[in-house]
């Protein structure tokens, strides 16, 4: 992917490493496995995944959390963040250029007036939801903000593949998401009971192709000036 | 004496620094800045710019060591909205000013707060149209000329009045590109028309500037004679990174009977289509086509009225290699007069090949070659003593300097 800023990296790493570490007695907790296959049989990468707890399940202790949302080249890095609803999240600039950064999504509109650097105070989302980022001087940036009413989330790997340690026991709706997903968001979705102790696994197989994705082209300074 | 381009850059940046700049809310002030010095050889005969009937910007009496282009690109932000910016420099050149203005404008940009953006512009600026001159000052990154449409553009058309545009934003709805309607109306463009129609097509890089005048006889494009504003509507579609189409119609709704003391107005009208598709991020494709008509005198007379149509089309090619940049474009073009006859036609044929050679040293300095063939038969061209059919030849090493600095 990208060549993040070393210290918003460090602030991922950390944050993940928190959630590792984990804040429930193990012996009530299990693993589940979350397994995303492309129409063609392809694991899909880099995809949301979610597991929010349905009723009455004993989440996690909500904590202040703070991570960032770079800009670089002309592009967000990463381009898809998954927060947990309460999160505050940064927007540096790291560009040569100005951004304009805004969203109109119903989970988190807010607009940030021309900046470079660190200009602005973080931005707190606190709906769950998909928020859509824009730049309104650089109409092909396009980023995105999963906002998930759960601690439970992350990424799948290059197999396809998220595996979410120390889960409590409980009814959880499987969720999964990415801007390369054509099937109805709805058929994204499974309920799944996990139990005190083991292993629980899901799995989503793509109906339809992927869409394709346009990766970011680093454009000269000055281009594309009206 | 060509006025020196360093002192110039310096007067230029030196008056746009003096707008107050507030420092707390982040960088009011952008600026872009393009020094180019050229070595040119030229055969062809004496430019149009210099009074004759050649179609390049320099000719044997002119080559050797000369500016390009001085340019200072600055955007100053008023406030979250608005943004005042203006595009100046030297050519070099013997205009009426050693320094003026090619563009100056008003920009509002609010935030979108829905799949629509609008954007206002006010003031002087470039048509829309290009595909080609895509960099700051209506320059192209593939070049050092430009097709004969987009030469053609810079030199006879600036829009100075209002540009209003609504842009679906097709990230609202997971889809990457964007549709966009333009309109504009404006005055002080009444002359545009007579370029082409007393020269013909031409390929370059010299631009009108706001307050003077281009060749000999000096002649001015920004007037206006009737009161009528004139007015362009376009469509444009961007997908992906990777292709965008852009369809423009032009009218300057002139009166073709209105005069004053200097210029006579010219109707003009012209529809241009044009596409650019990036297969990666190696290639370039871009092709355009324009065509319309343009006449003077009054209407209702047609044995006073001279009347021409003209057509152009071009195909470019380009691709980067790593800090290289090969670019091969083809131009045709075409007048054809249809009424007003009172000598040989003002028939012009021909077409145009440039091969270009870019290398970007680093991110401030780049070395251009271009290589330009232009074969044109003009029946006029008795009266400048020239065979009507001609070859020119023109070959630049450039020079260039660039620069970003931000307040
Ligand atoms: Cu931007």
């Amino acid at each position: 992917m990208h060549k993040a800023a070393p210290r918003h990296a460090l602030i991922g790493l950390l944050w993940s490493a928190f959630f590792a570490c984990g804040h429930v007695s193990p012996a009530l907790a299990a693993g589940v496995q979350i397994n995303l296959i492309a129409a063609d049989g392809r694991p899909v990468a880099d995809a949301v995944a979610t597991a929010t707890p349905i009723g009455a399940v004993p989440k996690r202790p909500r904590e202040r959390k703070s991570t960032a949302m770079d800009q670089l080249n002309k592009a967000f890095v990463p381009q898809v963040l998954v927060v947990e609803s309460g999160t505050s999240v940064d927007f540096p600039n790291n560009d040569s250029v100005s951004h304009q950064v805004y969203s109109f999504s119903p989970a988190r509109k807010f607009q940030l007036s021309l900046y470079k650097g660190e200009l602005h105070a973080p931005v707190q989302f606190d709906t769950p939801g998909l928020v859509v980022l824009g730049c309104n001087i650089h109409d092909s940036m396009v980023g995105y903000i999963y906002v998930a009413d759960t601690p439970y989330f992350g990424k799948t790997d290059r197999a396809g593949i998220l595996r979410l340690d120390q889960v409590p026991r409980g009814r959880y709706r499987i969720q999964v998401w990415s801007p390369s997903i054509a099937d109805e968001p709805g058929s994204m979705s499974k309920d799944l009971e996990v139990e005190e102790s083991g292993e629980s696994a899901v799995s989503f197989r793509l109906r339809k192709p992927l869409r394709s994705v346009p990766q970011p082209r680093p454009h000269p300074e000055g281009w594309d000036a009206y | 004496m060509p006025p020196q381009p360093a002192r110039l850059a310096q007067r230029l940046s030196v008056a746009l620094l003096m707008i107050p700049a507030a420092a707390s809310a982040g960088d009011r002030l952008d600026l872009q800045g393009l020094i180019d010095v050229r070595a040119v050889y030229a055969d062809g005969t004496t430019s149009f710019l210099d009074g004759g009937s050649g179609r390049l910007r320099f000719d044997p009496d002119h080559q050797g060591i000369r500016i390009g282009r001085v340019m200072l690109a600055a955007r100053y932000r008023l406030d979250d909205t608005w943004t005042f910016n203006a595009v100046g420099g030297s050519y070099g050149d013997h205009d009426k000013h050693a320094v003026d203005l090619t563009e100056a404008w008003f920009e509002a940009r609010p935030f979108p707060s829905g799949a629509v953006r609008y954007k206002v512009r006010i003031g002087a600026f470039q048509l829309p149209a290009s595909l080609e001159n895509r960099s700051v000052g209506w320059t192209t990154p593939y070049s050092l000329s430009s097709s004969a449409i987009n030469t053609w553009l810079g030199e006879e058309i600036r829009i100075i009045g209002t540009e209003f545009e609504a842009k679906w934003l097709g990230a609202s709805r997971g889809y990457y590109g964007e549709v966009a309607f333009t309109a504009g109306i404006y005055g002080w463009n009444d002359p545009a028309g007579v370029l082409i129609a007393s020269r013909g097509w031409a390929s370059g890089d010299r631009q009108s500037t706001l307050f003077g005048t281009l060749g000999r006889p000096p002649q001015a494009f920004y007037r206006e004679m009737d009161g009528r504003p004139g007015y362009y509507a376009g469509l444009s579609w961007r997908h992906h990174e990777r292709f965008e189409l852009r369809a423009l119609r032009y009218d300057n709704r002139a009166d073709p009977a209105a005069t004053n003391s200097d210029d006579i107005a010219w109707r003009t009208q012209f529809t241009s289509l044009g596409a650019r598709w990036e297969p990666d991020d190696r290639w370039t494709l871009i092709v355009q086509s324009l065509h319309g008509r343009t006449y003077v005198g009054p209407d209702g007379n047609p044995d006073y009225q001279f009347a021409q149509r003209f057509r152009s089309w071009f195909v470019l090619g380009s691709a980067q290699f790593g800090a290289e940049r090969l670019t091969l474009r083809r131009d045709h073009f075409s007048t054809r007069q249809y009424a007003g006859f009172y000598g040989p036609p003002a028939d012009d044929q021909g077409n145009a090949l440039a091969f270009a050679y870019l290398h970007d040293f680093d991110r401030h300095w780049q070395a251009v070659g271009e290589w330009q063939q232009v074969h044109s038969r003009f029946p006029p061209r008795i009266y400048f003593g020239v065979p009507e059919s001609i070859n020119e030849t023109q070959i630049q090493l450039s020079v260039r300097y660039r620069f970003n600095l931000q307040r």
